[in-house]
């Protein structure tokens, strides 16, 4: 998952959050007041019952007192009055009780006002009409007028009270109005944010889930990762290890402890448990390396030796670096490898190019050396053979003279073949210097070597320009004798020799003889028109000590050609040939142009 | 040079090559009066001697025992009394190295020597009667080796 989907998705959950929150509070709110006014609705129900109670227990002592009266005008018995009298009390308190239960209303405290008139009046004529009655003779006129004004009062008691209810019904309604308009809308009110909740956590819900699946796929493929990279680790040998920055603390890992022979995390992670593990000849060397990686953003490679827990010394290279991962953190990460194969393969092929190197040289001056010294006695027999031909030629009989002359072609073959031997070796080309040389005097030279034989031949060489190019000069120089000097030797007999040495540029992709790429060459071509040869021999005669004709009809030792490819080869260049029997041969040689 | 005589020496330590050389002049008609020392030490004292007389050519080999050829021409050029003595490597070799280290420390001609009685006069003959302050003034490595 992305470090910007992530922190997207954080964002979105702390303001579903919220506002989950606040609808919680705000439902909280609504309930909490629904609950009120609950409350509220039912205090007003019971106290209007209470009140309408308290009205008819008023109405009803009012009545005891009323029949108490009636029964004792009746029977004159005294107990009737009991009620009557205890109704006083009770009318009293009962009337009190209602007023403290209206006291909110001033309409019910007028009426309870109107009431109690009423009462009073009622309670007068009851105790008048009593003490009336308790007189020995008294007017029935009057008794009756007593009575019917104390009815009429009583029924206006009835009827105050009944009105008294009535408002009291009334007062309960209105204020039922009000709770029932709450009691509508608060239930629609919760639905509706029940229905927001429900619908603000479904859709957390799935965005949570997703958010998970999207980590746990992101786990998986970093678990894969991880392990990939272990088995990276275990399988090309090396380690790896973290630097922090910040809390400057290392971190290993597990094929890091494996490399050193320990188990994976077996001991902290730090410099200087590595370092116990190092040579005691290497420390210093990894100490001051290792200085370099809380500072420098590259480490580079530096290889050392450490001796593993089963004590075999093994060679290892550490490089690192810094990255700055996702979260803008930086942290020096590296590698550890075990490079001992390596170390030990390259110090074997040192040696053995040592080795290689010491017998070349030795070869090579062996090969001087012998052809050097080869020459002198030869010399020494030449010479003192041209002395006795000189002197003595007539003295010596027919076949002495035989003699002399087989020995001195022997010798004179023999010194050609360590002339040539001598050539070859010189041909080596390491110590050789190049130098900027002007191939055209170089073939001058070569022209002159060979002036003898030229005049002798009458031949006629002709060259085109050639360049000047960073060459062994004495080497492109024996190249032009040993070919001019082959066309001169294989000429055709009576007929004049002619050597033609031309030069031109040419791409590599165009040419028949070379391989195919855009590398650029000069290629300078040596045709004459001798005898020539088969051009079935064309590989034979570039091979050391391999000729094509026997020393009685040409002479020569097949060195020629070799030592031609070998300093062709030495300026990285190619040599070939064609031939025609009879017609002539011609040779090309690529020297690069760079 | 108004002497009639051109006064030659050689340093080699080849009896053989001594002969040849010797035997060679006595067949030119050329008037020279030729010595011939076996060793550089022997030819460093001859010419070191105040006495002595000073050859005009004088033919040093190469490959001596006890001073060898390069060592003597050295100090032969160091030494401003011997400095009219024209030259001549008379050598076996004929490696590049030699022809370049002789050139350089102001050999005048590089002789290569030959396998043939003949040839080794022509060549004698030519060195001794090139008239060296002509020569030696334009010289350069390619009319430094001795070619026939």
């Amino acid at each position: 998952m992305k470090d910007v989907q992530l922190r997207n998705s954080t964002i979105f959950l702390k303001i579903i959050f919220v506002i989950s929150a606040a609808v919680i509070f705000f439902i909280a709110g609504i309930t909490f007041k629904h609950i009120t006014v609950l409350k509220k609705s039912s205090k007003w129900v019971e106290q209007s019952h209470n009140v309408n109670m308290e009205l008819e227990r008023l109405i009803s002592y009012l009545k005891d007192a009323e029949t108490g009266q009636r029964g004792y005008i009746l029977t004159n018995d005294k107990s009737f009055l009991t009620p009557y009298t205890e109704s006083k009390t009770l009318i009293r308190d009962s009337y009190k009780k209602v007023s403290a239960l209206t006291e909110n209303s001033r309409t019910q405290q007028a009426n309870l006002k109107n009431l109690l008139f009423y009462i009073n009046k009622r309670q007068n004529y009851l105790s008048k009409t009593l003490y009336l009655t308790q007189q020995e003779n008294y007017d029935k006129k009057i008794l009756n007028n007593y009575l019917i004004i104390g009815k009429s009062a009583m029924d206006s008691v009835r009827t105050k009270i009944e009105n008294m209810m009535s408002t009291q019904q009334n007062l309960l309604q209105n204020r039922q109005e009000d709770y029932k308009s709450t009691m509508n809308y608060t239930p629609l009110l919760i639905y509706l944010t029940l229905l927001v909740t429900l619908v603000l956590i479904t859709i957390s819900f799935i965005k949570m889930n997703r958010d998970l699946v999207k980590l746990r796929k992101t786990i998986n493929t970093l678990s894969v990762a991880n392990e990939a990279s272990n088995l990276a680790e275990v399988v090309g040998g090396f380690g790896s290890w973290q630097y922090n920055l910040e809390t400057n603390e290392y971190n290993f890992s597990d094929n890091e402890y494996r490399l050193l022979g320990v188990k994976p995390q077996s001991f902290k992670p730090s410099l200087e448990e590595f370092l116990k593990f190092v040579h005691p000849d290497d420390i210093q060397y990894v100490i001051d390396n290792a200085k370099n990686i809380p500072t420098n953003s590259i480490l580079p490679p530096f290889t050392y030796r450490i001796i593993r827990k089963d004590g075999e010394i093994r060679y290892f290279r550490t490089l690192g670096r810094v990255v700055t991962i996702a979260s803008g953190e930086r942290t020096h990460i590296g590698t550890t490898s075990d490079v001992t194969e390596e170390v030990y393969a390259n110090k074997f092929i040192e040696d053995r190019n040592r080795e290689l190197e010491s017998n070349n040289k030795e070869l090579t001056a062996f090969n001087y050396i012998a052809s050097h010294d080869l020459q002198e006695p030869l010399r020494k027999i030449e010479t003192f053979l041209s002395r006795l031909v000189t002197k003595d030629y007539s003295n010596l009989s027919k076949s002495g003279q035989q003699y002399v002359t087989s020995i001195q072609s022997s010798a004179q073959r023999m010194r050609i073949l360590i002339e040539d031997l001598l050539q070859f070796s010189r041909t080596n080309k390491t110590e050789k210097v190049f130098e900027d040389a002007d191939l055209n005097s170089l073939l001058e030279n070569a022209k002159q070597e060979l002036t003898q034989i030229i005049e002798e031949k009458q031949a006629i060489i002709e060259s085109s320009e050639l360049p000047t190019l960073k060459v062994i000069p004495f080497q492109i120089q024996q190249l032009f004798i040993n070919l001019i000097g082959n066309s001169l030797k294989y000429s055709k007999e009576n007929r004049t020799p002619i050597i033609k040495i031309t030069c031109s540029k040419i791409v590599a992709n165009d040419d028949e003889f070379l391989p195919n790429n855009n590398m650029k060459y000069h290629k300078i071509i040596v045709e004459d028109n001798g005898i020539g040869f088969d051009q079935e021999y064309v590989k034979k005669i570039f091979i050391l000590f391999s000729r094509l004709h026997n020393k009685n009809e040409y002479e020569g030792t097949g060195i020629g050609l070799a030592i031609c490819k070998k300093i062709v080869e030495n300026h990285q260049g190619f040599i070939f040939a064609k031939g025609v029997l009879n017609q002539g041969a011609a040779f090309f040689i690529y020297l690069p142009i760079d | 040079m108004t002497t009639e005589y051109i006064n030659i020496c050689l340093a080699d330590d080849d009896q053989d090559d001594r002969l040849f050389f010797t035997d060679a002049f006595d067949e030119l008609k050329i008037k020279t009066k030729v010595s011939t020392f076996n060793d550089g030490v022997e030819l460093m004292n001859y010419l070191n001697d105040a006495d002595s007389v000073l050859p005009n050519v004088l033919f040093l080999d190469l490959n001596m025992p006890k001073k060898n050829g390069l060592e003597c021409l050295l100090e032969i050029k160091k030494n401003e009394n011997l400095n009219d003595i024209a030259i001549a490597i008379y050598s076996t070799s004929s490696s590049e190295e030699h022809i370049e280290e002789t050139f350089i420390n102001g050999a005048n001609i590089y002789i290569k020597k030959p396998s043939d009685f003949e040839t080794l006069k022509k060549i004698l003959a030519e060195v001794v009667t090139i008239n060296w302050q002509y020569h030696t003034s334009g010289l350069n490595k390619d009319n430094f080796l001795m070619r026939m």
